[in-house]
């Protein structure tokens, strides 16, 4: 795969191209930014082939994580074609990231050369090695080299340095592998940039990780230890170093920034000039019964974020999730015909959620590129600012309420 | 097909000469049906995770919905305000709903049965006492509206030897259907099928099903079976029971779904079957296949790159292999959309080469070769040597 992006500024929105090894200049395959579908054992969750195919008519990239596939590792030494082949989605490309964007990484039980990886059998150790081993077995389109990116906001400077120490080991050993590995020579390897919030890491950790031109992209890591926590990061505890990063990385490269950020955050990043983001936010969305139904257009009409089906308000409400959408789950079920799935946990009510949530995800994407074309990105983003707040204003008054209730028991 | 009056007509094409088999269509007010058809069960206006896309896909022409379960949730007033259940859901082909009444035996330990209807303990929280009539059982059938619905019956347990139990349950259930018939407000969109009772008792049976015979109905249910009976006593129940009723009407034997019972009943003359037993296995990971079925859990399918049936052109093995659906089952939702996909395609093949064969008249030979594949050593139970010979079919020879 070639990724290529015509600017020259560095922390600054931008259109991109990926495409794949031998497409023409003139037939990319994909525009950036964009994002990958998060998947779960190598299937989105809750939705089958004969779905997905409902969903997408393009081509899309999956992000499969190691830790909900290790278990496949015995199999893929057997199996003839790549992973995505053996999850049944071989119309896409794959990508594979070591954690799990939607879950959150449990932290500490590091061994030195190893990070642990929490599998369905456990605890597994993998070392540089043995992880370059499964890409081989594995054959993604793209991968993440092995990284140690367990820190967070709170790290302490000890695990920070340790982090980033970890870090240069593997991409150098993954890196030898890579270069020497005839079965990965078309592969699209993403080198990980860790550091925490110290500047001076990320410094050390950037120092040793972009001189190879054989680097297709980066990836920022260990802003978090992924799952739902994620959603509520502000960008302003994330800026500087997101900023500093992006800022001395090389601009030709393709960046990533993995976990279920809220869709501003989203937009503040693709401000810092990043380019690739993934679906594990539907994936929380939909695990909370919620529906995203923030404006995907820039007129001044403001939606609401999103819509909870749970609630008993949607119980006999038949219009469709979002008047105007074209998804499936809009285009022939109801609010209320969900609500009641919902209510009576039936296995299709997370589907129809999925459905449509990765569609308006999609489509968000499509709005980003329309507006970076356009210039009209901070008119939107202003918008989405505002539906934003008042959503955290109704779940804070939520909270706050919970907690005043647990406190007038107690 | 169906004129406003009349919701269901029933059309005969082939006879099997020698087995009381045969095919036919059904024609309901959404769409035809091609029977023997088997009807899967999507108890709460959802088929188990499968979108109403893949059903259609799947050519399934009728499903089962539970009224019961609807009655609570999402309950009448909102079924009705959506106008009806096929709304609700969004299917445009048939539906059935039972009566309510089985579940209310098979759930309810305290459900105590009166002439005036089944009096049960509500599940809420309010614990109000409930009692579900006959009227009240039709009421909400109206309201959900499926094309075909069962009327109110007295169910006894298969096993129960109280013949006194018995003879009222029948007495009953005859005394039901007339108040089930005079509370239906939609006769020109809806047929109510009487139910036969008289568990395992000849004697009863007969009296149960000749009178339903009398009944202005369309089509017939056979009931209270498949619960714990001895097959030898099911096969037998079913074949007296098909041949009392009419043979122009419907007749659907309630809770079959084994491919083996369901070949046999097909001899025996039914038409019409449903079972929970396809999409419920599918969850625990349980694939069928024409000899029977494979669990994906086992551990010798982890390397088995090849789908769950060669044979089959459903979705599922058209695009995954055993070892990976044996990597992902009881781990995620889409192992078990996946088998259950499998699963109901593997049902309505089984269905369709049994209506091909009957109209093809190689029906006998379909059973001797299915029968043997199913039981390669011939040592065939009695109950399907027996049952098979009623219908002049030799297995053993």
């Amino acid at each position: 795969m070639k990724f290529s992006v015509k600017t020259s500024v560095k922390s600054a929105p931008r259109l991109g191209k990926l495409y794949c090894s031998n497409d023409s200049p003139s037939s990319f395959r994909f525009q950036t930014p964009m994002v990958l579908l998060y998947t779960r054992g190598g299937s989105l969750p809750h939705i089958t082939h004969e779905v997905f195919k409902m969903i997408s008519k393009n081509q899309e990239i999956i992000q499969i994580p190691l830790t909900s596939t290790y278990s496949f590792h015995q199999a893929m030494s057997q199996f003839e074609g790549n992973i995505a082949s053996f999850v049944g989605m071989k119309d896409c490309l794959s990508y594979m990231t070591v954690q799990d964007p939607g879950e959150l990484t449990q932290s500490g039980h590091h061994v030195k050369d190893n990070i642990p990886i929490w599998t369905r059998g456990g605890k597994v150790m993998i070392n540089a090695d043995k992880y370059m081993d499964l890409i081989e077995n594995y054959k993604p389109d793209m991968y993440c080299m092995l990284t140690d990116s367990d820190t967070n906001v709170a790290s302490l400077n000890k695990r920070i340095i340790k982090s980033v120490d970890n870090t240069i080991k593997f991409y150098n050993k993954c890196m030898e592998r890579h270069t020497k590995s005839e079965i990965l020579k078309d592969t699209f390897v993403i080198a990980s940039v860790t550091g925490g919030y110290s500047i001076r890491e990320r410094k050390r950790c950037l120092d040793a990780v972009t001189s190879n031109e054989n680097v297709g992209g980066y990836v920022i890591d260990g802003l978090h230890n992924n799952g739902p926590e994620v959603e509520f990061i502000p960008f302003d505890e994330v800026k500087p170093v997101v900023k500093y990063v992006t800022e001395n990385l090389p601009v030709d490269k393709v960046r990533i920034v993995q976990g279920c950020w809220n869709p501003l955050m989203v937009l503040h990043l693709v401000g810092c000039g990043i380019d690739i983001f993934d679906t594990s936010y539907c994936y929380i969305v939909t695990e909370r019964s919620a529906a995203l139904t923030f404006s995907l257009g820039t007129d001044d009409k403001l939606q609401k974020f999103e819509i909870n089906l749970r609630e008993s308000q949607y119980a006999d409400d038949f219009k469709p999730i979002l008047p105007n959408c074209t998804c499936l789950a809009c285009t022939k079920h109801t609010r209320g015909y969900i609500h009641h799935l919902l209510a009576v946990q039936e296995l299709l009510g997370p589907i129809l959620l999925t459905i449509h949530n990765v569609h308006h995800y999609l489509r968000f994407f499509e709005k980003i590129r329309e507006c970076i074309k356009e210039n009209t990105l901070p008119e939107y983003q202003t918008k989405i600012a505002k539906e934003f707040r008042e959503f955290e204003k109704k779940i804070s008054s939520r909270t706050s309420s919970d907690t005043s209730v647990i406190a007038a028991e107690s | 097909m169906t004129s406003p009056k009349n919701p269901l007509v029933f059309k005969i094409f082939t006879e099997c000469r020698k087995t009381k088999a045969r095919t036919s269509k059904i024609y309901l007010p959404h769409g035809e049906v091609d029977a023997p058809v088997f009807m899967p069960v999507g108890t709460q206006g959802t088929m188990k995770g499968l979108l109403n896309e893949q059903l259609y896909n799947l050519e399934i022409q009728i499903i089962l919905a539970n009224t019961y379960h609807l009655g609570l949730k999402p309950g009448r007033e909102i079924i009705e305000k959506a106008g009806g259940l096929h709304r609700f859901m969004n299917w445009n082909r048939n539906l059935l709903t039972d009566s309510g009444g089985f579940q209310m035996v098979s759930l309810l330990k305290l459900a105590q049965i009166t002439e005036e209807g089944v009096k049960f303990q509500s599940l809420n929280e309010s614990k109000l006492e409930i009692l579900l009539t006959p009227e009240h059982s039709i009421e909400i059938q109206n309201s959900i509206g499926a094309d075909i619905i069962m009327q109110l019956d007295d169910v006894v347990k298969t096993t129960s030897t109280d013949v006194n139990r018995i003879t009222e349950a029948v007495g009953r259930t005859s005394r039901w259907l007339d108040r089930c018939l005079m509370a239906h407000k939609k006769a020109d969109s809806q047929s109510i099928f009487p139910i036969v009772q008289g568990g395992l008792s000849t004697e009863l049976r007969t009296k149960s099903a000749l009178e339903h015979c009398s009944k202005n109905v369309r089509g017939y249910a056979i009931g209270g079976l498949s619960g714990g009976e001895s097959k030898d006593d099911f096969w037998k129940m079913v074949h007296l029971s098909t041949n009392i009723l009419p043979k122009d009407k419907p007749r659907y034997v309630m809770g079959v779904g084994f491919a083996v019972d369901l070949v046999v009943c097909v001899a025996l003359g039914a038409d019409m079957f449903d079972c929970v037993f396809p999409t419920r296995t599918a969850r625990f990971g349980c694939a069928l296949i024409m000899t029977g079925q494979i669990n994906l859990r086992q551990k010798k399918y982890q390397n088995d790159f090849s789908p769950i049936d060669k044979e089959c052109r459903c979705s599922t093995c058209e695009t995954y292999t055993r070892s990976y659906l044996h990597h992902i089952v009881t781990m995620h939702t889409v192992a078990c959309h996946l088998v259950t996909v499998h699963n109901l395609a593997f049902q309505q093949r089984l269905m369709k080469t049994i209506r091909v064969n009957i109209k093809e008249g190689t029906f006998p030979d379909f059973v001797r070769k299915f029968m043997y594949d199913v039981y390669p050593d011939k040592k065939y139970p009695s109950w399907v040597a027996d049952s098979m010979k009623a219908v002049n079919i030799d297995l053993i020879r």
